[in-house]
């Protein structure tokens, strides 16, 4: 049976090196630029037609803008507008990188611990940035919970620190491990299916069938996630503890 | 597992970036704008045609008081010129019934009076001829002419004697 994590595999195709760093091109580097091209594409095609009545492709575009818009205004409040760009852009991006991964024979970037790492360092340095830029040493302050009594402050700043920096590491480790885990199962039920042979082997085929519609699902979800712990992060450095959050 | 494989990082993280920037470059700047402005300008229009639609219901219910209004002026109206008609009708009725009940007694009176002239002329007549025929009688009888007034008075008082006579009979 083929190892199931046979198609994480990378292997380069041309060798490429920017100031002694290898920039080398593989199967994922291509994958994203797919996944860049084609959201890219839809997306500004979607947005040219501004019809009243809105073509198809548009309201694909514009359900979308509305969707992020949702999540931003529900998390971050209005102000927390003008990171739109900056999250839809993510939104899209895993979303398009997790269901194109779901093609037999393509590449899924999000199971690359490296590629959701740097979402995930950069989401989570976004908002240390945001919050030290907008309250200062004050900013010190999300390490206590607020209504805190003063001789608990030795226990709960260690563990609020550690729950930070486990902001991050769970952000990059739940999309791959999610978009790894499903990849998994799918090759272990596909390979089941072609030892099984034709007496047995329609069985687990029919799971990978199951499993890939389920898959589908999680690509959504996954991506909805990871955008929605962005605004959430964002949001906690934009309002400490939440005092202004429903002032708007 | 080969995720872990730390020779490709590199390359990995640096394609990212890239790709990433420039899909939010793109859609920050050929995107996003006319989406938002597009979503904008439908809010816009919705809000605007319902607010239309809402004057337009408020004009059409304005209006549907005025005539009913009207309607019921008009009923009214109506209904005064018939309740008039019918006064003046039963006034005339009334009228021409006084106007031909008064007719009709004249002509009775004037049938009535009519009637006794024409028996008092013709008792005159009768009396006039009856008396004519005694005095031709009597000429016959007596056999001399007698002046012609003085018969006629002597025949009137014969005759008036029997007229008195019948009545106190």
């Amino acid at each position: 049976m083929e190892n199931p994590l046979h198609p994480f595999e990378l292997h380069q195709f041309v060798q490429l090196s920017l100031f002694g760093v290898d920039i080398s091109l593989n199967k994922a580097v291509l994958m994203m630029w797919v996944v860049v091209g084609l959201a890219a594409t839809l997306l500004v095609l979607g947005g040219a037609s501004r019809r009243l009545v809105p073509t198809k492709l548009q309201s694909l575009a514009e359900l979308l803008v509305e969707f992020i818009r949702g999540i931003i205004v529900d998390t971050m409040g209005q102000d927390g507008l003008r990171f739109f760009p900056l999250v839809a852009t993510l939104f899209v991006f895993i979303l398009f990188s997790n269901l194109l991964g779901l093609i037999p024979g393509s590449y899924t970037v999000t199971s690359q611990i490296a590629v959701t790492g740097v979402f995930a360092l950069m989401v989570y340095g976004l908002s240390i940035v945001l919050g030290f830029l907008l309250h200062g040493v004050k900013f010190f302050g999300i390490l206590i919970p607020p209504g805190t009594p003063g001789w608990l402050l030795p226990l709960m700043m260690p563990i609020e620190l550690i729950s930070q920096l486990a902001r991050p590491i769970s952000l990059a480790v739940r999309l791959f491990a999610n978009m790894t885990a499903g990849h998994v199962i799918l090759g272990v039920l596909f390979g089941l299916a072609i030892t099984g042979g034709a007496l047995i082997g329609w069985l687990p085929f029919a799971f990978t069938i199951a499993m890939n519609a389920l898959e589908v699902g999680i690509a959504f979800i996954q991506a909805y996630i990871f955008t929605v712990l962005t605004c959430v992060y964002l949001g906690d450095a934009m309002h400490l503890h939440g005092h202004e959050a429903h002032a708007h | 597992m080969p995720q872990f494989e730390t020779h490709f990082f590199s390359s990995l993280i640096f394609w990212e970036v890239v790709s990433f920037g420039i899909l939010l470059w793109v859609l920050w700047k050929f995107a996003f704008p006319p989406i938002l402005e597009t979503l904008e300008t439908r809010e816009r229009k919705i809000r605007e045609s319902l607010e239309q639609a809402d004057r337009h219901r408020a004009e059409a219910e304005r209006k549907m008081q005025e005539y009913e209004l009207k309607l019921s002026a008009a009923a009214k109206e109506a209904e005064t010129v018939l309740a008039q008609a019918k006064e003046r009708a039963q006034r005339l009725l009334e009228e021409n019934e006084q106007r031909l009940q008064a007719e009709a007694d004249r002509i009775k009176g004037d049938a009535h009076r009519e009637i006794e002239h024409e028996r008092r002329k013709a008792v005159q007549d009768i009396r006039n001829q009856a008396t004519d025929l005694a005095l031709l009688v009597a000429e016959k009888v007596v056999g001399r002419s007698l002046n012609d007034a003085d018969h006629r008075r002597l025949a009137d008082e014969a005759l008036q004697a029997v007229a008195e006579n019948y009545r106190k009979a």
